[in-house]
């Protein structure tokens, strides 16, 4: 019918600006982190692989090597998103199951409700928290006369009363779980609205109690569905800078996004910069990859069902 | 001649898979003619490869006289219905029908006219404003049938056009179907895989399997002389016994079954050895038990299932073979008693009886020229 | 379904987490949003109704000329953005969807990675390529617009490829059946067909656009080239005015409305909302 270079003559002009756009600003950032800094502090890309400067890639690696500033902001970056990780699944999974499999007739509605946050600025987001977290805010007064901000106090897990969004980690944790959570919540949602009423009730009808067939179909069926879920919020978690900017404005809760963010838009050290955001990429790389291939065998899967 | 197609040497594979292997056939102008087998068998491909939307990995489609195996779809004068019909729902039932007669260079009157001509033919005169999504199936299927009948074509294919309707409405639209057929004198080439369809509506069977034609006739041909185990067992209950072919008996063949030896006219009369012997249903005779004759075969009744119009008769046979013989239903009882556990006597007709060479069907080769 | 609703109310909690989970994703923006009509300086006190922050007065968000500049300007980057990704990615999705043998899963990785790659890392590339490859463009607004294309063509990508997939090759095979050539089937039957679909995913990139923030910022030259989003971040932790919020509610009002003209549009001519959740699940 049509030919066969129809469709790569339809797809040529995307490939060509995502080559472009994409690739090549990548290229850019290996260029610039195997360079070197001019007189003027400007970062030099070195565009031959042959005349890579190792020097300030092997600088970078020695600091984390040796414990140094980088390592502390990664540790931290890992204990941040680990810990809003486990909070995001401990209050996404239920929620997600609740609307997929319990929500009846209004589930239409609770979808709209959880898709709702992808459309509200990220930005306008973290502002309601920071008006809600200011010292006369209308939050820090309900969290001090519900107890919460003593209880908080008590736990070590706020400095000062009142100080929310002072250098606060908790803060910083919190706000990171609020901002998204929602990219946890709607494939956990798509895993959980996928598997078969019928197989919950073959187990049942083989003598299974409500929380064994939850423990022994539901929850097994939709591990790939979290694993997916954790993915697709790990990623931008890690490259996070400006919830701990607007929540936080203190380098004691700097992670990895905030330090290349100074390097590059701040300081004067771009191509340190440069090597870092590229470990970073490779690092996040192996995840990317992971729910890219996750994602095709469950549009596989889906489509033989 | 108007809308005769040839298949030579046709053949299609997909990534090493062979869908269509090197077929041979001969659909005669005006005639209507079906494919029939089973899922997978190749049919569908066959016809995708004649109306153009799949290209032969070898071999020749000639369209009257004309191989057209290379030319693309819209070039081609021939239409397809769809087993899941297509019509196009952002287009009303008018729109629909008229969407090929675009490129027929004609007046807008005559294409009005020939739009309001074919909606009558399929008997949906005043639907010309509704959409696709407010009709039913049957309906929809008519609107598929009049958008590529006011075409004109040489050919009409049907890919499985009366599969998604109900068994009632089938019956009624298959003798619609057959009649409009008549009527236009176009050759219709018809993908089934219910042989009960394909009896009822065809000039012309071609039996397939497993990308290949077992056999190609006339209905009651295919039916009554069918020359592979496949095609016996495909069309109606085959009634199959092991039997061993010991020698000619006059103008028939003498096959012993178990320690009986019975006389059969039908198939391979010239085989010898092991071999497969096919009585139809309708054919054996069923008898009070020991009853004297030749080609009498005891058994005992197993059930008997109650069809309306006949009875079914499971008889269990002495080698173990399960026989199915028709009792028509006269509203009498039966000369014998049909009940579970009853021994009676079952007459095979030397007539009816048909030797199948046991062991690899015979794959009818036959050239393309298939003359009843 | 009732059996399934044991004695120990289970889903009760369970619907009461949805709730409160609910309430807590909510409430903060809709107290933000009140605020933004707050009569008085506070964002934190109530000090009853008004517009000021909208329009009327300095310093709201039709008058004041660096909050009017941000919205302007995020629109503009928006509508261009959409203008540009809307046919690349239809004609790519178009592409990709068809695209049988080598290559094309490679290309369909490409145009994958923009959506899973975090923003910071995107940031900085762009950041460095207008720096030292395209030097001639430099930062500013051809950039920032550049740089949104390159993540919202693979939203319009995937979006389109969904309706392709549901649609199937069906409808075109019965038009050249029916004797149009291979450009009539395209445009008679499966543009036609697929358009609610191309809406949708213009819809999507409008939004994800008026949204973006850190590839804004990072290819950003001065403050003629401040979106709302920049402003949000620049100023929130100052001691802005309810302004700030206003402007913030006028972008949501705008993605939203957007949205749902998209969501209705395709609901109307292409059926079913499983395909508009499906679209936001893409996300």
């Amino acid at each position: 019918m049509h030919s066969r270079w129809t469709w790569r003559i339809l797809s040529l002009p995307g490939v060509a600006w995502l080559s472009i756009f994409f690739l090549v600003a990548f290229y850019a950032v290996l260029s610039v982190a195997f360079g070197n800094q001019d007189t003027l502090s400007l970062p030099v890309p070195f565009w031959n692989p042959l005349d890579w400067n190792v020097g300030y890639v092997l600088d970078a690696l020695r600091n984390f090597w040796h414990g140094g500033p980088f390592l502390i902001v990664f540790a931290r970056t890992i204990k941040f998103v680990v810990i809003a990780m486990v909070l995001s699944i401990a209050l996404g999974y239920p929620v997600a199951y609740f609307a997929a499999r319990h929500a009846g007739r209004w589930k239409g509605l609770v979808l709209v409700a959880l898709i709702v946050p992808f459309w509200i600025n990220y930005l306008m987001r973290m502002l309601a928290w920071i008006n809600l977290l200011a010292p006369d805010g209308l939050g820090t007064k309900v969290l001090h006369h519900l107890g919460i901000e003593r209880a908080f106090l008590w736990l070590g897990l706020l400095a000062e009363p009142g100080g929310w969004l002072n250098g606060q980690p908790t803060t910083v944790i919190l706000a990171l779980l609020y901002g998204y959570i929602p990219f946890l919540i709607l494939p956990l949602f798509a895993a959980l609205d996928r598997i078969d009423q019928r197989q919950i009730e073959a187990a049942r009808d083989l003598g299974a109690s409500p929380l064994g067939a939850f423990l022994r179909v539901t929850l097994p069926l939709s591990v790939p569905g979290i694993l997916a879920g954790t993915v697709l919020v790990a990623l931008p978690m890690f490259g996070d800078y400006y919830t701990a900017d607007l929540v936080s404005a203190s380098t004691q809760t700097n992670m990895i996004g905030n330090q290349i963010d100074e390097f590059m838009r701040q300081g004067s050290e771009k191509v340190t910069g440069a090597v870092l955001t590229m470990l970073l990429a490779l690092l996040l790389l192996v995840l990317m990859f992971y729910y890219l291939r996750s994602t095709r065998q469950a549009g596989a899967e889906a489509s033989t069902a | 001649m108007q809308g005769e197609i040839r298949l030579e040497e046709l053949t299609k594979s997909f990534d090493g898979v062979v869908a269509v292997d090197g077929i041979d056939l001969r659909m005669p102008p005006g005639e209507f003619f079906t494919m029939l087998g089973p899922s997978g068998c190749g049919k569908t491909t066959t016809l995708r490869m004649i109306a153009g939307f799949e290209r032969p990995t070898s071999g020749r489609i000639m369209l009257d006289g004309s191989d057209v195996a290379r030319v693309p779809p819209h070039k081609r004068s021939v239409n397809t219905v769809f087993q899941s019909y297509a019509l196009f729902p952002h287009l009303d039932v008018a729109g629909n029908v008229a969407f090929g007669l675009k490129y027929l260079k004609l007046t807008k009157e005559e294409r009005t006219r020939r739009v309001g001509e074919a909606l009558e033919l399929v008997n949906l005169g005043g639907f010309a404003r509704r959409k696709a999504s407010q009709l039913s199936g049957g309906q929809q299927q008519r609107v598929a049938l009049a958008r590529a009948l006011v075409l004109r074509p040489r050919v009409l294919l049907l890919d499985e056009p009366l599969g998604a309707l109900d068994a009632r409405l089938r019956k009624n639209l298959q003798v619609e179907l057959k009649a409009l057929q008549a009527e236009l004198g176009i050759t219709f080439v018809f993908v089934t895989h219910d042989q009960e369809e394909a009896l009822t509506m065809s000039d012309r069977i071609a039996v397939m399997n497993e990308g290949s034609v077992e056999q190609a006739g006339a209905p009651r041909e295919v039916y009554e002389e069918p020359r592979t185990l496949f095609v016996a067992d495909f069309l109606g209950v085959s009634n199959l016994l092991a039997a061993e072919a010991v020698g000619a008996d006059g103008d028939a063949c003498s096959v012993r079954v178990g320690e009986r030896t019975f006389r059969a006219r039908q198939g391979s009369t010239e085989a010898r050895g092991d071999v497969k012997v096919m009585i139809r249903p309708e054919r054996i005779a069923i008898e009070p038990y020991a009853t004297s004759g030749d080609n009498r075969l005891p058994g005992m009744v197993e059930r008997s299932v109650f069809l309306g119009g006949s009875h079914e008769v499971h008889v269990r046979v002495l080698g173990g073979e399960l026989l199915k013989a028709t009792v028509a239903n006269d509203g009498k009882p039966p000369a014998v008693a049909l009940e579970g556990g009853e021994a009676v006597s079952l007459y095979l007709p030397p007539d009816g009886l048909r030797v199948l060479a046991a062991g690899e069907p015979r794959r009818d080769d036959g050239p393309a020229e298939r003359t009843p | 379904m009732s059996w399934l609703r044991n004695p120990w109310g289970r889903p009760r909690w369970l619907a009461v987490v949805t709730v409160l989970y609910i309430l807590w994703s909510v409430l903060p923006v809709v107290l933000a949003i009140v605020f933004a009509f707050n009569k008085g300086r506070s964002r934190t006190t109530w000090q009853g109704f008004s517009f000021r922050w909208f329009t009327g007065s300095t310093g709201s968000v039709f008058h004041d000329p660096a909050l009017q500049g941000a919205l302007k300007h995020t629109l503009l980057l928006a509508v261009v953005c959409v203008a540009i990704a809307t046919p690349l990615g239809v004609s790519l999705a178009l592409g990709l969807q068809r695209w049988r043998g080598r290559g094309s899963g490679t290309v369909n990785t490409l145009m994958l990675l923009p959506l899973v790659t975090p923003e910071i890392v995107m940031g900085v590339a762009l950041l460095l390529l207008f720096l030292r490859v395209f030097p001639e463009i430099g930062l500013g607004t051809t950039a920032q617009v550049i740089g949104q294309v390159t993540f919202t063509l693979s939203y319009v990508v995937v979006i389109v490829r969904g309706r392709l997939t549901s649609i199937g090759p069906e409808y075109e095979e019965a038009a050249a059946d029916l004797g149009a050539p291979p450009r009539d089937q395209l445009g008679r039957v499966l543009l036609p067909l697929l358009a609610p679909a191309i809406v949708a995913a213009a819809a999507v990139a409008f939004a994800v656009s008026i949204d973006d923030f850190v590839v804004t910022q990072y290819l950003s030259s001065d403050a003629s080239t401040t979106t709302v989003s920049m402003l949000l971040y620049a100023t929130a932790r100052g001691a802005p005015t309810p302004a700030l919020n206003a402007i913030a509610t006028v972008a949501l009002v705008i993605t939203l409305a957007t949205l749902s003209l998209a969501f209705l549009v395709y609901k109307r001519f292409a059926g079913g909302k499983e395909a508009a959740t499906l679209a936001a699940l893409e996300v």
